[in-house]
């Protein structure tokens, strides 16, 4: 049943796929172009796993309804900015300390307002949002509405040729920095994964989302492990910001646009597993990047936002969720 | 486990929808009751002010832009009202009169445009308005100032085709901007042009004057892509434009998305040497937050650039960044909403002279034909469509983040509101006395371009 409704949704994406393509074919590059939009694709799908990650903690795991994920990375990508503008410091240099900074916002966030609003959804939902709002509000005040610069660092400028065509034009390549983004995203999930699945610091934090009561029983300390993984998952949030934001621009509401994004690729990729949000970001960058070639950007953002909306119908626990009994 | 683990906390679906949509209600709410701070300033205004509403928003998307815009124009009110600058010799304000601003925030939100000037000509009893940037914004209130007969004030190079006997536009129209710039990318670029623009009405029908002008002059358009307003994701259209292989591509993004496309396509491997971008929305200050390194060798057209060589100029940079700092920079934009309010108090200033009471009535016969030495250069209210004469110029973008002039006008250039490429030979011309009757006229032949004589 499930399975015919999503073939039957994509069924007119097929057909204008086919149209566009067989318009195309009188072209002969855009085959080649075609690779390289898809190889670019990648270029979207690091932003997106980059950017959902630290949600995919703080929804994925502690199931706290963030509507502040974007703020989050707004925070890492001002630290960058600040840190850059008076220190003068190297973008990957300030990395670690927009993870702690927005970390340390985190905890201060979790310590004071989520902590009280465990298992009370809806005020967690308007908690969070309102803290958006204001998290945005002290930024503008401190750094103004202006648009900010971040410089990117000048030895991951240029990109990687893969394909060549007649007379040298490149064909398919990508940019050094986004093949360093998505090198920094994947770095990032291994890491998180070991932490999470390696570590008895993982264990307690799996334990305690399964039963809060039965791991008090046992001797875990939950109120730490609830602040360490808000923190952490904050941090993630920041580490985003900071990398994206040399590509990116950095204003005051730039963590609306990932939000939206973010929760896309969480929701469709499943909210139980980690590697679940790779398998979100890549379907939705890659079928994103596809459907914006053949058609446009705005229709592309309609058509995937409507696919993941009929997928959550039929699959509410997203695409990768170990099945559970009932 | 019996319910679904994402709401494993006995948080049903129906729920979280009714929860989220209680949460997107507050947030209107929240932009409404934001919407509404502001008000009469408290600084010390004297006997019997002007009255004058000031409307930027200085919070939401487009506050990035509005924000400036206030400034510059905060900036003209504290001369007039202190007889510096321009004002120097006229004295403290106008006549004797102060100019009390009313300042209100939209919010970037279109409706509240709306409804805040509503406030503004009914509560607050202002005389005119200065304000507005988006044409969305503008098409917001334009009924509402037409249905009150009030005045607006709008400093914003716009997508032409209006004409309204309750607006003076102080921005570039068509043939200022875009009439200019186009022949000169297919002389020095080449032929073939790939446009790109935001997704609403400005960029779209900006870009459709420019595809025509292209078309005109022998060019060829080889692209037409745009992005939702605020995407800062480009490497779909950097791929389509590196496949459709254009001589430039003709930029008309705004907001947010103007650094990102900057920052993207040089990333992409793409120079400016390659292939050149040519943009209207692109300023000073959009190159300062994307880093002059990704816009170096790029070009702009606009009427006013920082770099401009006019006493007046100097003087006006000097000013803002006393005011605001020195970090800031002056763009085409600002320098509109700047001399827009002379022009205001200019015309204020002749009505009290001849003994009036000033009124949408006597303010608009006087705002009409009014000349203001700007820091662009000499610019005058055309008399008959309510445009400005400007100069058109064209810059080059440098590695310091300012522009070199490579083009410009001797003069300033008589404003034509209607596109010639696509509707030939319509103009304005509103009667004197302005009787408020339809102003569009239709003389069936090219209109010459004609220049402020000095």
């Amino acid at each position: 049943m499930s399975d015919f409704a999503l073939l039957s949704m994509l069924s007119p994406i097929y057909l204008l796929a086919q149209d566009a393509a067989a318009g195309a074919a009188k072209e002969a590059f855009v085959w080649s172009t075609l690779v390289n939009q898809a190889v670019n694709g990648i270029g979207i799908v690091g932003i997106l796993l980059l950017t959902s990650m630290g949600l995919a903690i703080t929804f994925g795991v502690m199931r706290i309804i963030n509507l502040a994920h974007g703020e989050f990375i707004m925070l890492g990508a001002y630290i960058t900015f600040w840190m850059q503008d008076v220190f003068k410091m190297d973008l990957l240099l300030t990395i670690p300390f927009a993870f702690l900074g927005t970390a340390i916002v985190g905890a201060i966030v979790e310590l004071t307002i989520i902590r009280r609003l465990y298992g009370r959804p809806l005020e967690t939902l308007l908690a969070t949002w309102g803290l958006s709002i204001v998290l945005q509000g002290v930024i503008k005040l401190i750094f103004t509405a202006q648009l900010k610069y971040v410089k990117a660092p000048a030895y991951l400028s240029g990109s990687i040729d893969f394909l060549k065509g007649e007379g040298g034009a490149t064909l398919v390549s990508i940019s050094y920095y986004r093949f360093f983004i998505i090198a920094i995203a994947l770095a990032l999930l291994a890491i998180t994964m070991y932490l999470f699945y390696g570590t008895s610091w993982g264990r307690q934090i799996r334990s305690v989302t399964q039963n809060r009561s039965m791991s008090q029983c046992l001797g875990v300390n939950t109120k730490l492990v609830d602040m360490g993984t808000f923190a952490y998952g904050c941090g993630l949030a920041g580490v985003a910001g900071a990398v994206i934001s040399a590509l990116k621009t950095v204003s005051p509401p730039m963590g609306q646009d990932y939000l939206v994004d973010s929760w896309m690729v969480v929701v469709t990729g499943g909210v139980d597993k980690l590697v679940g949000i790779l398998a979100g970001s890549f379907l939705i960058g890659e079928s994103n990047a596809i459907i914006a070639f053949i058609l446009n950007d705005p229709t592309a953002r309609v058509i995937v936002l409507g696919a993941v909306i009929v997928l959550i119908r039929y699959r509410p626990e997203g695409l990768f969720t170990v099945q559970k009994r009932s | 486990m019996s319910k679904s683990p994402i709401f494993s906390s006995g948080f049903s679906r129906r729920k979280f929808l009714q929860y989220s949509s209680l949460a997107a209600g507050t947030s209107v709410l929240a932009a409404c009751t934001s919407g509404g701070s502001g008000g009469t300033e408290s600084a010390d205004v004297g006997e019997n002010p002007i009255k004058v509403g000031v409307m930027y928003s200085t919070t939401g998307t487009i506050a990035i832009v509005e924000k400036s815009l206030q400034d510059a124009t905060f900036l003209a009110i504290e001369q007039i009202n202190t007889g510096t600058g321009p004002w120097q010799g006229k004295g403290e304000g106008i006549g004797g009169r102060k100019i009390e601003k009313v300042v209100v925030n939209p919010d970037s939100n279109w409706d509240l445009y709306n409804q805040m000037s509503k406030r503004l000509i009914d509560e607050d009893k202002v005389v005119c308005v200065l304000g507005c940037y988006t044409s969305a914004s503008r098409k917001s209130v334009l009924p509402v100032f037409e249905e009150k007969d009030s005045l607006l004030y709008y400093p914003v190079y716009y997508e032409g085709n209006e004409c309204s006997s309750n607006v003076f536009y102080t921005g570039a129209a068509p043939n200022q901007q875009i009439t200019d710039s186009t022949p000169y990318c297919k002389e020095n670029f080449g032929p073939k042009g790939f446009f790109i623009g935001s997704d609403y009405i400005y960029p779209k029908e900006s870009n459709r004057i420019a595809k025509a002008e292209l078309e005109k002059a022998g060019g060829q358009v080889v692209g037409d892509e745009y992005a939702a307003l605020g995407t800062t994701e480009f490497i779909t259209i950097i791929n389509k434009i590196q496949a459709a292989k254009p001589d430039f591509v003709l930029s008309n993004l705004v907001g947010d998305s103007i650094p990102a496309f900057y920052r993207q396509f040089k990333d992409a491997g793409i120079t400016s040497a390659d292939i050149p971008i040519m943009a209207y929305p692109t300023t000073e200050e959009e190159i300062q937050a994307m880093g002059p390194e990704y816009s170096a060798g790029h070009y702009t057209s606009f009427n006013y650039f920082q770099s401009v060589d006019t006493p007046e100029n100097k003087a006006f940079v000097e000013q803002f960044q006393a005011m605001f700092g020195d970090s800031r920079v002056t763009n085409g934009v600002m320098e509109a909403a700047y001399l827009q309010t002379f022009f205001m108090a200019q015309a204020m200033d002749d009505v009290l002279k001849g003994g009036k009471e000033i009124g949408t009535e006597s303010l608009r016969e006087a705002t009409r034909g009014q000349e203001f030495s700007a820091p662009q250069g000499r610019v005058k209210m055309d008399p008959d469509n309510y445009h400005t004469y400007l100069y058109s110029r064209i810059g080059k973008w440098k590695e310091d983040g300012q522009a070199e002039i490579v083009f410009s006008t001797d003069a300033a250039v008589k404003p034509i509101p209607w596109s010639q490429a696509l509707y030939k030979g319509r103009t304005c011309v509103h009667p004197a006395p302005d009787d408020r009757s339809d102003p569009t006229k239709e003389t069936g032949k090219d209109l010459v371009p004609e220049f402020l004589k000095s």
